[in-house]
């Protein structure tokens, strides 16, 4: 993918959880719908407000976990059944209580790895730059104690002055340019 | 972090009128009513049975204890929960607190309840039958019982005996009152304090629910192997009282859901029942599923590793003889069903479907109980067979529950159904996930 330049989006900076909602959910109410928001912890308002949709992290999850245990289960099987058996104080070769234990294990083991992992590929994770680092309220505030609402130059409404004015109106602390 | 400069746009209102509403007595009629119908069941299948094996009067008494079991998990479970939320704090637990107030004052229902076992107790218990060395001589002389069954009465009785029954019993219950009546009655006088006193009652409740906690822990397994396990004299396990600690987690916490969502069908739960705070608890009830079966399964892997003829028998009486059958539906119905059902989000935020997976879990751990209880005994221990008397198993616990259920809900309906001179209520009035 060639390098883009220009604008990547118009960024609001807000105090307060609540008026980033508000502003969140009235800009998709007015049809927008290239933008985010980035808040220092989990905001599921604002989650909504944007139009939050399903993903695919809790069928990652489950698919792994599934795999796991049976993977698990299975390599037991084959190690007890046929690949080296051993008589153990006399139980059946097949002893399914034995392996719950370990197949149960890897079931978490999966489950978690898969979460995590399905989780960062569906985000699009690790990405080496974002461009809204280049603000520096955004650097500074993301992780802290700052809410931020971007609207994004790929989004057809978009237009600098006009879009300026709009996220004005929601009486940001401040509402900056981002380029990529 | 910041106040929310405009919080008048979304905040909720508490409605004035906190009472309860009044369809909780609408259940209370209903509860009587069906307790009445599977009282007269339970008698006419005790003459059936009694006629047809002789077992009748006896299966009446060990179904008995199976709902004295059932509904004494969801009075001190209830006691126990409420002392763990005052312990660990939470939105939860303020939405829970009066219905679990009320669960710990159904503990006189239970007393009279339990009396029955103690009064009949030796036809439950062989230690109740056989109170001497020379009784049980004779008896082992006669075959009536095995040499394994004189050795472990004749060990086991300065802790099994009538008198011990009794007097641990009485004891377990002075304690459990106590708890009952001293967190009921400070809740109302912290409720009628002023606000600013706030943090000295998180503390009081703190200070008495800590030690309670631990001293319920214990009471609670001597009873369990009291009432339960006892009736087995040859078996023991020292996983047993934490099995049941965990047991009645999952009834209570089923239990209190089910309260929950249908009181949310008016107010004053319409407003204070939240999606987050409902997701949460279905996450706890979801722990305690998962622990149940961690811990059943633990006990069962160890005794099958160790395989040794003290300790395996317990196993091979409930797995034997047809039993197979009824610990194959408890893996699905205690646990596979709530399990794969609860792993669902969207399950848990549905009001209507978090209902009935936990009304499922509310028979699931009197089926569960079923399947410990009855094996215990001669006629049933490796032969489930059909009889009128196995019928009572329905009946009786059904009946007992009805009956308990009618006094909850007259314990329900005596206080307001929202403590109010709580921090956590403004919290639970905010809209959701602004302080996620």
């Amino acid at each position: 993918m060639p390098a883009r330049e220009g604008t990547y989006g118009l960024l609001a900076e807000f105090e307060t959880p609540g008026d980033l909602v508000r502003a969140a959910r009235q800009a998709r109410q007015d049809g927008w719908r290239r933008m985010d928001c980035y808040t220092p912890y989990p905001v599921e308002e604002a989650a909504e407000a944007i139009g939050f949709h399903r993903n695919k992290v809790p069928l990652v999850t489950l698919i792994g976990g599934l795999m796991g245990g049976a993977a698990m289960f299975l390599l037991e099987v084959w190690i007890t059944v046929l690949a080296y058996p051993l008589n153990i104080a006399g139980r059946p070769m097949y002893s399914w209580p034995a392996f719950i234990v370990p197949a149960y294990e890897w079931t978490i083991l999966f489950a978690g790895l898969s979460a995590a992992f399905g989780m960062l590929a569906l985000n699009g994770l690790p990405a080496l730059y974002h461009p809204l680092f280049n603000a520096p309220n955004f650097r500074d505030g993301a992780t802290t104690d700052k809410f931020f609402l971007c609207l994004e130059a790929l989004d057809p409404k978009f237009d600098r002055a006009q879009t300026r004015a709009y996220l004005e109106a929601f009486k940001p602390t401040s509402v900056v340019e981002v380029d990529y | 972090m910041a106040h929310d400069t405009n919080p008048a746009s979304h905040a909720k209102q508490l409605p004035a009128d906190l009472a309860a509403p009044a369809f909780v007595d609408a259940w209370k009629t209903r509860a009587l009513v069906a307790g009445t119908v599977f009282a007269a069941i339970a008698v006419i299948l005790g003459f059936l049975g009694q006629s047809q094996d002789g077992l009748g009067w006896d299966h009446l008494l060990r179904a008995w204890t199976l709902g004295t079991l059932w509904t004494w998990g969801l009075a001190v479970g209830g006691l126990a929960l409420l002392m763990v939320q005052y312990c660990s704090g939470g939105k939860w637990g303020l939405l829970l607190r009066r219905p679990l107030e009320a669960l710990s004052r159904t503990l006189p229902v239970i007393f009279v309840y339990w009396l029955v076992i103690a009064i009949f107790m030796n036809r439950l218990y062989l230690w109740a039958q056989y109170t001497t060395a020379s009784d049980t001589a004779t008896a082992l002389k006669n075959g009536v019982i095995s040499e394994i069954q004189a050795h472990c009465l004749n060990f086991k009785r300065p802790m099994l005996n009538p008198a011990a029954f009794v007097w641990v019993g009485l004891l377990c219950f002075a304690i459990w009152f106590f708890y009952t009546w001293r967190l009921n009655s400070l809740a109302l006088t912290r409720e009628a304090d002023r606000p600013g006193n706030t943090p000295y009652w998180i503390k009081k409740f703190e200070n008495i629910s800590g030690p309670g906690i631990l001293i319920y822990s214990i009471t609670m397994t001597a009873c369990a192997i009291y009432w339960v396990m006892s009736m087995d004299v040859t078996w023991f396990s020292s996983v047993y009282g934490l099995l049941f600690l965990v047991g009645q987690g999952y009834l209570v916490l089923a239990f209190s859901i089910i309260v929950a969502i249908s009181l949310s069908k008016a107010e004053p739960f319409k407003t204070i029942l939240r999606q987050t705070e409902q997701h949460d608890l279905g996450k706890l009830a979801f722990a305690f599923v998962m622990l149940n079966i961690y811990l059943n399964f633990g006990q069962f892997l160890i005794i099958w590793s160790g395989n040794l003829p003290g300790e395996i028998n317990w196993y091979l009486d409930r797995i034997r003889g047809n039993w197979g059958v009824i610990i194959t539906l408890d893996f699905l119905f205690h646990w596979v069903i709530p399990f794969s059902m609860l792993l669902s989000r969207d399950l848990k935020r549905n009001k209507k479907r978090l209902l009935r997976v936990c009304q499922w879990m509310v028979f699931a751990r009197a089926f569960d109980m079923f399947w410990l209880i009855e094996p215990n005994f001669k006629d049933a221990a490796r032969n489930l067979h059909f009889s009128w008397g196995i019928l009572e198993y329905i009946a009786v616990p059904a009946a007992l529950f009805s009956f308990w259920l009618a006094y909850f809900c007259i314990c329900l309906g005596r206080r307001p159904l929202v403590q109010v001179n709580d921090p956590h209520l403004q919290e639970i009035l905010e809209p959701e996930h602004v302080n996620a």
